[in-house]
Formats: C-alpha cells, structure tokens, sequence
C-alpha cells in the first residue's frame, strides 16, 4: 500500500448494522484538513445465537469492540491522536489501543440535559429515575445508587462500552469511555488545535457511504 | 430382578409380568383389609382384591453439551490515499478564516463529490466517497474566495471534480468560469493535478488570466503567445501548473504538441486539458478539432453555454475530444441526451438563479419604410429570379448572398439611408439616457456598428468590434463601465458575444438576428448575468413579413431542439437549418433535394 503516514491524523471507527448481512465495521483515518488517508472496512460480521445467548448485554461491546474494532485499528498505518466513534459500545475498544477514543454525541436538543449517547439501553438495568451521568458522574464506574437511578453492571469489560457524562471541545460534544476517564483530559489537548468549523460527527456519514459503496461493489 | 412377585395369597390371578425395565425394586405390602360392617354375612367371609405394579425409578447419568465460542478472524479491507499537498501559505492546522477582502465558505452545507459512472475501481470511487464536503475543503484559510459561491456552483465544482471527460453546459452567466478554476484548485492541492492547459478563443484569454487571479491567485499561470521559439518555449515549459493556449494558435503549434522528446519516447502531456467555449470544436473535421484531439493528457473538459448549436452532430463534435466514438452522428436526440446523462451538467438561471432579476422580453416587431420597402421588394425579386435561373446549379452561397443582402435592408435602406430599426433604437435609447442606464446594442455587421455610432452620438457610444484592436478592448469595456456619460455599446456579435462581464447594462438591443439562437443567447447574457441588481429589458428587432420573420422561426425551432437533447422531451418535428430550409425561405426547391418548408 502507498501513501505516507501523517504527523496528525484522526480516527473515525463506527458499526453499521445490516439487517440483512450483518455488522459492517468502517475505521476512516483524516488529516486535519479532513481529507481521507486510510480507509478500512470489515466484511460482514454476524453474531450466532449462542454468541446472542452466551454474550448477553455484553455482545455489543464485544463484537463492536474487541472483535471489530480491534481488527480495524490494527491495520491501520497511521496512529491517530485521537479515536472518534459514534457508536457507544466501540468504546470497549479502548482496552486494546493506547489512543484515547471519544464517543461523538448528537447536538443536543435546545433545554435538553446533558445525557450520554444513544447506546444506552444495552447493558442497563432498569431503576427509577436520575440518568446514569448523574449516577456515573467521577472516576467511578462501579458504584450503583442503592436506590434509584439506573443500575449498571459495572465489571470492567462492561465498563469500556460504557461512556460517562457529556463534555464539549468547540462544537463538538463528546463522551470517554466510564473507565477511561483520564481520556477527556488527553482528547481536549489534542483535539485543541482543530479548527473550529470541524465537524467530528460528519466523517462518520462518509464511512456509511464508503461502506454502502464498497458493499455495492462486492456484489 | 425383572419380574414381579405375586401380591397376596392368590398368586395364580394376580401375577402380572411387565416388560423388562431397566431397574426395578420389590416392594412389601401387606393388607390389612377391614370391610365394612352391613350385616351381609357372605360378604365378610370373601377376601378384597388388590392389584400391584412395580414403578421403574431411573436415575441417568446426565448428558452435556460443549458449545464452543469461536473468534474467528474479521476478513477486513484497506485503502491507503496518497496525502494532500500543502501549497505555499497554506497552513492546514489553521482554522478556516477568510482573507482579506475575502468570503469564508460557509462549512454547514454538505455538497459531497460522487464518483461518476465511469470510475470502476473501487479504490477510485472511494477516493471520492471519502472526500469531505466541498464546504469543508473550501473552509481551509488559502482558500478564501471573492464572493461567496451559490450553492449550485458547488454543485458544478463537484461534478468536475471527480471527472475525466466532463461537459460543463450551465447557460451563460452561471459563472462556469468559477466552478472550473475552483475544481482545478481542489484537484491541484489534492495532488491530483499538475499540469493543466486551458485553451480559449484568444479574445477571452486575458479574461481567463484575470479570473484565475482573482478565483486562485496562489496558481501561477503561463499564457502561450510570442514568436514561435517562444512559444515552443512555453509549451515545454515545466513547474507552471497552468497555461492558457487560444484556439488560433494551435494549429500552428500542432507539430510541437506531436513531437517526442530527444530520446523519441514521451511527447507534452497534460493532466488536464479543458476547453472553453468548446462548440469551436463542433465539427469534427476541422482542423481545430483535430489539433485539440492530438494533445496528450490524462483529463477532457469541455465549458460551453451551447453544446448544441445547429444540431445534435455539434455534440458529437465535442465528444470526439471528451471520449472519442461515445456518440454517433445517428444517434436520436433523445437516446443521445440519455447517453450523456452522466458526462453533461447543464443549469439555466430559471433554474437555479430564482433570486437573480429577470430577463424581460420587449420585442419590437417593425415594418419597414416606404424606402427600405422598395429596396427590399426590388432586391428580393432580382435575387429570388436569379436563383431560379441559376436552376440545378443554385448553390447554398447564393442563397446566403440574398438572405445578407435582404438583412441589411432591414437594417439600413442603402440608398436614402432610412431605418426603421433606428428609428425604434433612438426612441428607447432616449429612455435609457434619461434614466442614467446604459444599453449594449449587438448587430452582425460592424458597418452597421459604424453607421450607428454615427446616428446615436448623442448618447456617447463606444464601439466593440474585430477592427478594435485586441489591445484595445478592456479599455472601451472599462471606459463603458466607468464613464456615466457613455449610455451605448455597440458590440458585434463575433467580437462581444462571449467572454464580456456587462452586467451593469440593464438593457439590451439586437439590431439584427444571428443565425442560430445560441449566439443570441450568449449576447443577452453578457449583461445578464450574476451580479445584476435590476432586470434587464432585452428588444429583439424584427422586421414583419420579411426575411427577418421566416428566420425568427428557425430560431425558435433550434431553441426546441437544445431542450430536447438536455431535458429529454420530444421535439415536435425535426428542427435545424437545412439545405432544404435555406433554399425554403425563398419558396425554391432546392438542387437534388426536397422540397423545403417555406415559412
């Protein structure tokens, strides 16, 4: 393969879900102006029933994770400085890559609270009220409210494919990983000398492209 | 065990023999039975009957099932893409901000290039897939821009952009100038270009120096010109990404476009070559055409307002360039259009510009002078009996003779001098003056300009035509633009009709009508066009029951003919300037053919 690597480089890893073929996994590597310098993608991946069954809600995290996301970031040939997802449960891939990976979170809604991403009904177990940020808030990922409040499982491969409160950096509003905390600290410096006008939501809308096209082109 | 004992003291009727069971275990009963006392004494000396079964109680070893998880490895695919280049006084980690005097683009948008038809390789069309949004690319600090583009300009840039053989058709005034600079600028910082040439009628080429200056001041150009050593110069001239050769000169630079170098292998190639106003090129046999067709290069554009301007074969013209043996001369306008879908964009202001003033049509159908009157019957019916007597040897030369001849009475009488045209041009020039407007006046004749520089002096005309000197021209058109006292330019229509930004005029005049509409329409819209602040009021001058009329209606066929191609509806009869309708406007049967329609 040709091309050189970037002294700056951002990742962009997500799962598209096929109802047909399966889980696709896209990992697009920018430069900083935002043009494309890698580009990986996975075959279909389908999880069987025992997989379904044995995995329980620890399934998504796994295959997006582990299985794909791992897979993905190994072939890549430029290191990135940060990892970016759209994805919660690819978060669990931070156990196996020193770069610090941000889940990007959707605007928020004017008067909305801050909440974490769109993943979160996996892995939860139903409580009364109070969101899990609030819960969840800190470094730390294992203490439940006794009463209340959602209740997670809280061992440490569920952990990764959880994110923990909303912070911001320009226009961007990002979560980490519940037990990568340390990562918002080292994303807000590297991210610190993007331009404003980068959307980090966009390149993901590329990759379901990207994907759809090298899909097309397989058949 | 395997066979049950007999309960109680009558064995012979209670033994029962069950099939053999796994295991079974014996089990003591004793019976104690205690009938109930009714007083029937028989009774009580019987013994009760109780029957037995042995129950087998099993106890398995359990069974178990090992379910192995698998990780089986994720067959997973790469695409590595070369990295961008970095232009002197870019600086990518720079946040987009405009330049001085600059607009920034505005990032929101989301116009994304596609890849073309004609891109098969997957890595190609991811390539492009890949790309960020034109918004976004445009939002880097070295690429600020005068004005802020429409959105459909984006659109035009990124339909280039991926393309090798590309048509860009916008009507004239969309600013086809624009997108192509703005796509050779993204295709050179992406690397994807290095060597461009632009070739242009020579009049515009100082217009094209101007607008790279102004859309992409940071590309150096070269314009091919000089004497021969120097042009051969030029041609071979590396690290100047883009030159700008005119039409004219090609042919006779053709040999040095062919030659091979020293060592007989490479010849002067291009990344790009693109043609402006490329329906030059429309016939196919022309030494124009061939010149363009023998240069080198890796990618074909072509820019013109008037892909077709007589009839489908100027299409196929043009194609020859783009992608030779694409398009067949017998092609239906129809199948045609359909072919070249995804090689041509084409936009109208209707379409796209809804914001922009109209273009309102305030035709002056006129009659001709008792003088021009009699000229004209005079000269019509010399010239109608001399091509009859002419009879089989009447040639399409002699009927263009009397149509120029009857035209320029229409114009002018050539005797006393009287107009009609003239009279009706004063009346609303006078209008024009009052209001402090300014009006350009297009005729096809420069004696015509002459002669009407001469009548219209008090309205300060300036004059815009082939016996103009070349160097001489941006000065009239500054001079118009500038001077308030200078309502009038007379342009003809084979100097002016392209290229010129007149969009401070907001009235036009056609003195006289060119052959195909094309050319008109190119003439309207020098004035317009983007940056107009008011509508422009366009006079077509027509002259009833003449020559003038019957051409009229060729013209509006050939505008049915163009919306054919481009919109894929069907003309309502076949359409474009025949032998058979040339010798038709004179009511003849033209020489070995049939006969033509007479209007």
């Amino acid at each position: 393969m040709a091309g050189a690597k970037c002294n700056y480089a951002l990742g962009f890893l997500t799962i598209i879900e096929n109802p047909e073929h399966g889980l696709f996994g896209g990992y697009l590597i920018l430069n900083r102006a935002g043009r494309p310098l890698e580009f990986h993608c996975t075959a279909p991946v389908k999880p069987n029933r025992a997989q379904q069954i044995l995995y329980g809600p620890t399934l998504e995290p796994f295959l997006f994770g582990e299985q794909i996301g791992q897979s993905l970031l190994d072939k890549a040939r430029s290191e990135p400085v940060v990892v970016c997802t759209d994805r919660e449960p690819v978060l669990a891939v931070r156990e196996f890559t020193k770069v610090p990976v941000a889940l990007v979170l959707p605007p928020e809604e004017p008067g909305a609270e801050t909440t974490p991403g769109h993943d979160a009904s996996a892995n939860e177990a139903p409580a009364d009220n109070a969101p899990a940020s609030d819960a969840l808030a800190g470094n730390s990922p294992a203490v439940a409210p006794p009463a209340g409040g959602r209740v997670y499982r809280c061992d440490p491969a569920h952990g990764y494919g959880r994110c923990g409160p909303a912070f911001r950096i320009g226009p961007n509003r990002l979560a980490v990983s519940l037990l990568a905390a340390d990562d918002r600290q080292a994303i807000a410096e590297r991210l610190a000398t993007l331009g404003d006008w980068f959307d980090l939501a966009e390149p993901f809308q590329r990759i379901r492209e990207a994907i759809e096209e090298a899909r097309r082109g397989g058949q | 065990m395997g066979q049950a004992q007999p309960i109680g003291s009558h064995a012979g009727e209670f033994s029962w023999h069950p099939p053999a069971a796994p295991r079974t275990r014996e089990l003591e009963v004793s019976l104690d039975p205690r009938p109930f006392v009714t007083g029937w004494n028989r009774a009580l000396g019987r013994l009760g009957e109780v029957a037995a079964r042995p129950i087998a109680v099993g106890f398995s070893t359990p069974r178990t099932i090992s379910i192995p998880i698998r990780r089986a490895p994720i067959a997973t695919r790469s695409f590595v893409f070369p990295e961008p280049i970095a232009w002197a006084g870019e600086s990518p980690a720079a946040p987009a901000k405009a330049g001085p005097g600059g607009a920034k683009v505005k990032v929101s948008g989301a116009t994304r290039i596609k890849p073309p038809g004609d891109v098969i390789k997957l890595e190609d069309r991811l390539r492009y897939v890949l790309q960020p949004s034109l918004e976004t690319l445009l939002a880097t600090r070295s690429l600020s821009f005068p004005v802020r583009p429409f959105p459909y300009q984006l659109e035009g840039i990124a339909f280039l952009y991926p393309r090798h053989a590309a048509i860009l058709a916008d009507e004239m005034g969309l600013g086809k100038t624009m997108q192509a600079i703005t796509a050779i600028r993204l295709l050179m910082h992406s690397g994807e270009l290095q060597s461009v040439l632009l070739i242009c009628p020579k009049p515009l080429v100082v217009n094209w120096q101007r607008e790279f200056g102004l859309w992409a001041p940071e590309i150096p150009l070269a314009v091919i010109e000089g004497d021969q050593p120097r042009r051969r110069w030029l041609w071979q001239l590396s690290g100047v990404p883009v030159k700008i050769a005119n039409y004219e000169l090609l042919h006779r630079d053709r040999d040095v476009l062919e030659a091979r170098d020293a060592a007989g292998g490479a010849r002067i190639r291009f990344d790009l070559v693109m043609l402006d106003e490329s329906q030059r090129i429309k016939n196919r046999g022309g030494a124009t055409s061939q010149a363009v067709r023998v240069i080198e290069r890796g990618r074909s554009w072509a820019l013109t307002g008037t892909p077709v301007e007589n009839s489908p074969e100027d299409l196929v013209g043009i194609f020859e360039f783009l992608a030779p043996g694409f398009l067949s001369p017998d092609m239906k306008p129809r199948r045609m259009g359909r072919t070249v879908s995804d090689y041509v964009l084409r936009r109208t202001k209707d379409q796209v510009l809804s914001e922009l003033p109209p273009k309102l049509f305030r035709d002056a159908e006129l009659e001709l002078t008792p003088e021009q009157q009699e000229s004209y019957r005079l000269a019509r019916e010399q010239g109608v009996f001399r091509l009859t007597g002419l009879g089989p040897s009447a040639t399409i030369q002699h009927v263009f003779e009397l149509v120029l001849r009857l035209k320029q009475i229409c114009n002018f009488d050539p005797l006393t001098g009287a107009s009609s045209k003239l009279e009706r041009l004063e009346a609303d020039l006078e209008e024009v003056a009052t209001s402090g407007r300014k009006a350009i006046v297009f005729s096809q004749w420069v004696q015509t300009i002459e002669r009407l520089a001469g009548w219209l002096r008090r309205f300060g005309p300036l004059e815009y035509h082939g016996r103009v000197p070349p160097g001489r021209r941006e000065a009239v058109i500054r001079r118009f633009r500038e001077d308030p006292s200078r309502h009038v330019l007379l342009i003809s229509y084979g100097a002016g009709g392209v290229g010129l930004n007149l969009q401070f005029a907001n009235y036009v005049f056609l003195f006289d009508r060119w052959w195909n509409p094309a050319v008109e329409d190119q003439a309207i819209n020098r004035a317009h066009r983007i940056g107009i602040s008011a509508p422009v009021i366009v006079s077509r001058f027509l002259i009833l029951d003449t020559i003038e009329e019957r051409i009229e209606r060729i013209l509006e066929e050939k505008r049915e003919l163009v919306e054919t191609i481009f919109s894929g509806t069907q003309p309502h009869r076949k359409l474009g300037l025949t032998q058979e309708e040339l010798f038709g406007l004179f009511d003849l049967k033209c020489p070995g053919g049939p006969m033509g329609v007479a209007a």
